[in-house]
């Protein structure tokens, strides 16, 4: 059998792990040639399967930096990258980007956990060795091929607060040349939690209409329902002689009620105000391996309608104040060869062409008819060499072409170094500088009205500083790392609003982002049967506008951007003992301004700190013929009142439970 | 095993320590207020979709501002993009517009005296302006509802509504400003429309339409000292598939007797809000059109050159004026500017001369005064 090439790993400092009865996989401490001076953070499957309610909005707020800004619970929730926008996040999908041609964001809410077997989070100029765009980084989500020989199921039901019910089963079957895995999640929920409105208060008056008492009314959460279906089968197929051929299919419905805001005084039972989303992807790609080569080539194709619709139907109104809708196609042709003639050299080509194809059109206050159909042809290409002179110290070159439409987006390039300091401490330090550009979207170009053909890309410089370092000690394993970073970004494709009432995007701002991230982990193998692991992120993200101010009275250069935390922090841990597991997670963003100026004489000027707590306690039950367990979720332990957007108001403390059984008819083997 | 019960004691400890500090969204204590004088309520509308309208109130006399005073005095947010202000009997009338409420505010505490809300009425969505018609009785325009709602200012009960189907036009049915002449209230129609439609109030019912025809969207409106109404429109817009208008404001004139359009003239293309405002002898207009421009109610043209031009930076910016509105007590003119419309604005008071007296800061996109 020939074996699949791997490419040189450095050292590998928690690989043990993988074997533990924790069923986890910790690939971050992981060097490659191909990862050199690159940032990357890899999120543990412990984390992405944590539980089944969660989307990769929850999971990237709890256990990254990422500020998630997040419209209520289970609503649209984007991304943001070291300060930046969402749509400086790119994102891909077992390599294709999944990005919304036509917003340039991709709303996390809509992708479960549980559908993702393996994040790479690629930081600020690292993102450019998989994708151009990411001028904040970029986000890697991954389908893998089942780990085990033979079939396997898989049945999980969640309950939980404001009648949510989850329902997961997975079916994965394999031998060493196929494997299949069939994942179906379905959730739904009223997500009609009661809560405190300090955004209203009801007064009480005596019959001379004075005031003699007043309160804050407890309400509930209003049109926050949702519905979310997913279905997803990947196969792959192995010849044993260097080639596999994978397919990847997954469909995904969602329906949601828009939650009213904290502020809304109109009943909600004489309103619609929803979205609606189908969307299908599919990847198909093969691999060829050779001793020295490998070689992959996917095609693509994705699809999304969506549909928004706000309108009330009472008695003698039939108002239909808002029906948007769009169909978004995409097709995509990609390669990549890899090419290593030596232990001291990785040469890398890739080559991508996308067409997106978009018709949107509404019936809004501001427009009635087609925002726009037209198709675009996108073309990216690069080129990276990696070299090893010497054991210690690495380096790589990184050029990037993206092309849109008829304009040449000009030279990407990116510099990566790295140089391990200390060997038995894994210490490397690393550094990367880069020049990237983001072009505009479909909307930003086209969207009638408001759309504006002139838009420049966006760009800027990037560089990076890090040091990387896991030490074992007995039975500890401690791994981390500290980065700095200054970026600037001009061109900043800002949408404001014009005399008539609706938006127009132009190039207004400047934008200096700077700051430092770090992560610490610890895995203390306590004894034979207890277990404690901790996870922890900080981030320091000063994101300051420094463009021109469009007159006089513009008090916003120097100033924080809205909505963008400067300090984020989170702690996971998890502490197991025999079949027992108890997981605590803890995160928290600084205050976020709401204006551009960074009012703090307003009460609605900024948005207060907070801080969010959720515990958890698993049981497992092991038996000759199956497995089962059972986990118990308190949200919001400390049941905080917060919002992450103004007047959007989030859930209390709320309880889940889960059920989860797996059969067992054969001892499994691994697949190598 | 003392290892790791150690362990669960710190991490018990650690989470009783991060309980202490939740960070948390509460409550204020309620101000007091005490304003006997004559000051200016400036409505700021906020941006929409994020319920951070505001109030401020400004003292002309000691030139102080104090921002946020709804929320301030009462302990409860003002809403989603409040639209209009409007000060009757000592009681100051909010209509917040996606909020679906209309505020009354004692205009010296700035308590709330009451509320109308979407969900009392029978027809009212998104509320836009109020116009008095007696103590006990007041219209209320709204964006989406093709009705105007009744209601009694004093006890803030639902009366009735009127039917207003003329003004639906691609689904929308917008109804905005009130000028009343006689038994008449005009109102013009902003979304998609080229009207002003004519309600009779003694029968709280529909007396006829006004077809301007030359432009569309009419916006801002007022009645002078010779009952002429002066309606401006912004001109619509067009987009590459679709024409709501040639993009050109224009000003008309109307006699309120005849309700014919008597002159009709086209302004410059606009950048800024248009606007249109009266002093309180009704017979000087005030005219936001990229500048602000004065006009006398004999003149027949815009003057060809501004009153006030609007401020301009050292490379050639003109900032974008918003609002405007003049103090019937002595004739000052207040103007908007609200800059990249997310943050603070800036409010200028200019003399009757167009004299730059004072300027300061407000809330998000600032939109409407009401005189005390």
């Amino acid at each position: 059998m020939r074996k699949l090439l791997v490419f040189p790993i450095l050292f590998t400092c928690l690989g043990m792990m993988a074997q533990d009865t924790l069923r986890t996989v910790q690939v971050n401490a992981n060097r490659l040639l191909r990862d050199t001076g690159i940032q990357k953070t890899t999120l543990d499957t412990l984390f992405l399967h944590d539980n089944i309610s969660l989307s990769m909005a929850d999971i990237l707020s709890r256990h990254t930096t990422l500020f998630i800004k997040n419209y209520g619970r289970a609503t649209e929730s984007t991304a943001e990258f070291r300060g930046t926008s969402p749509s400086h996040t790119q994102v891909l999908w077992n390599g294709i980007r999944i990005n919304s041609p036509m917003l340039g964001t991709l709303d996390f809410s809509t992708i479960p956990g549980y559908f993702v077997d393996e994040t790479n989070l690629y930081h600020g100029a690292s993102s450019i060795s998989i994708s151009g765009g990411g001028l904040g980084g970029a986000v890697e989500l991954k389908t893998r091929p089942v780990d085990f020989q033979g079939t396997t199921l898989q049945y999980i039901q969640g309950i939980g607060s404001y009648d949510t019910y989850d329902q997961f089963f997975r079916a994965t079957y394999a031998n060493e040349q196929w494997s299949s895995s069939t994942r179906v999640s379905y959730s739904t929920s009223n997500n009609d939690f009661l809560y405190t409105n300090y955004d209203k208060k009801v007064d009480i008056r005596d019959q001379e209409g004075n005031i003699i008492d007043s309160y804050h009314p407890k309400e509930r959460n209003k049109s926050g329902y949702f519905d979310d279906f997913h279905v997803m089968q990947d196969i792959f197929y192995n010849d044993l002689k260097g080639n596999r051929i994978g397919f990847m299919a997954w469909y995904s419905y969602t329906n949601r009620g828009l939650p009213f805001l904290s502020v809304d005084y109109k009943d909600d039972s004489e309103f619609t105000n929803e979205q609606k989303f189908n969307t299908a992807r599919a990847v198909i790609s093969w691999d060829h391996n050779l001793e020295k080569w490998n070689l992959n080539v996917k095609g693509g194709y994705q699809y999304q309608d969506m549909a928004y619709d706000y309108f009330t139907r009472r008695e003698e109104i039939n108002t239909d104040i808002t029906h948007s809708k769009s169909y978004t196609n995409t097709g995509s042709i990609q390669g990549e060869a890899n090419y290593i003639p030596n232990e001291h050299w990785l040469l890398q080509a890739n080559m991508s062409a996308y067409y997106n194809h978009v018709r949107s059109y509404d019936r809004s206050p501001f427009h009635i008819g087609d925002n726009y159909d037209l198709g675009r042809m996108e073309y990216n290409t690069s080129i990276q060499a990696r070299w090893r002179p010497i054991q210690p110290f690495s380096m790589a070159v990184v050029l990037r072409e993206e092309v849109y439409r008829d304009d040449f987006v000009p030279l990407i390039p990116a510099f990566f170094v790295d140089y391990v300091l200390y060997q038995p401490w894994r210490l490397a330090l690393k550094a990367s500088v880069a020049r990237n550009y983001r072009y505009p979207s479909m909307n930003d170009l086209y969207f009638q009205p408001g759309g504006n053909p002139d838009l420049e890309p966006e760009h800027g410089f990037t560089y990076d500083a890090g040091l990387e370092f896991c030490i074992p000690i007995h039975d500890v394993k401690i791994s981390g790392n500290l980065s700095a970073f200054d970026s600037y970004i001009n061109d900043w494709i800002q949408w404001l609003p014009n005399t008539k009432g609706f938006w127009e995007p132009s190039n207004v701002r400047k934008v200096h982002n700077y700051g430092t991230e770090m992560s610490l982990n610890v895995d203390y193998k306590i004894s034979s049967n207890w277990r404690l692991r901790l996870s922890g992120n900080y981030a320091f993200t000063p994101s300051i506008n420094r463009g021109e101010n469009l007159n006089s009275n513009d008090a916003s250069y120097g100033k924080q951007l809205c909505y963008v935390p400067r300090n984020s922090a989170n702690i996971s841990g998890h502490l197991s003992w025999e079949s027992w597991t108890f997981t605590y997670k803890w995160n928290h963003y600084s205050e976020r301004y709401t204006t551009t100026s960074n009012e703090v004489n307003y009460i609605t000027g900024r948005l207060k700190p907070y801080y969010m707590s959720d515990i958890s306690l698993e049981k497992t039950f092991q038996w000759r013929w199956g497995h089962a367990s059972i986990k118990g979720v308190v949200n919001n332990l400390f049941n905080t009142k917060y919002v992450t957007v103004l007047s959007r108001p989030m859930a209390p403390r709320n309880y889940e439970i889960y059920f989860e059984f797996r059969p067992q008819w054969k001892r499994k083997s691994s697949i190598n | 095993m003392r290892i790791a019960y150690s362990y669960m004691y710190m991490l018990l400890t650690v989470t009783a320590v991060l309980a202490a500090c939740t960070g948390s969204v509460d409550g204020l204590e309620e101000e007091n207020f005490s304003n006997t004088g004559q000051g200016v309520f400036i409505l700021n509308e906020g941006n929409y979709n994020s319920g951070n309208s505001t109030l401020s109130y400004y003292n002309p006399e000691t030139r102080t501002v104090e921002n946020g005073i709804f929320q301030r005095a009462n302990d409860r947010k003002l809403g989603d993009t409040g639209q209009s202000i409007t000060l009757h009997d000592g009681v100051a009338y909010v209509a917040v517009e996606n909020s679906g409420i209309i505020w009354g505010i004692d205009a010296e505490t700035f308590r709330v005296k009451g509320q109308l809300t979407s969900s009392q009425t029978e027809h009212m969505i998104n509320p836009r302006y109020i116009h008095f018609l007696s103590d006990t009785k007041a219209y209320v325009t709204d964006l989406y509802s093709p009705f105007i709602t009744i209601f009694n200012p004093k006890t803030f009960q639902y009366i009735g509504s009127i039917g207003v189907p003329e003004v639906k036009a691609n689904g929308y049915a917008s109804t905005e400003l009130m000028v009343q002449y006689g038994q008449y209230v005009f109102i013009n129609c902003w979304c998609y429309t080229d009207l002003i439609v004519v309600i009779d109030t003694k029968q709280d019912a529909v007396a006829g339409v006004i077809h301007l025809k030359t432009s569309m969207q009419p916006k801002s409106m007022v009645l002078d000292a010779r009952n002429k109404l002066w309606v401006l429109t912004d001109g619509g817009y067009g987009t590459d598939t679709d024409s709501f208008g040639e993009n050109i404001p224009h000003l008309y004139r109307i006699d309120a007797e005849t309700r014919s359009v008597e002159d009709d003239q086209a302004l410059d293309t606009d950048e800024a809000t248009v606007q249109i405002a009266v002093n309180s002898a009704r017979d000087t207009l005030y005219i936001i059109n990229n500048d602000i421009y004065r006009m006398g109610i004999q003149e027949r043209h815009v003057p060809v050159r501004p009153f006030i031009k609007a401020p301009v930076d050292k490379k050639g910016a003109r900032h974008k004026l918003y609002g405007i509105n003049v103090n019937p007590r002595n004739g000052d003119i207040y103007v908007a500017d609200a800059v990249d419309y997310s943050q603070s604005g800036v409010i200028y008071r200019y003399s009757r001369e167009g004299d730059l007296l004072d300027q300061f800061r407000v809330g998000i996109n600032p939109n409407g005064f009401a005189f005390k």
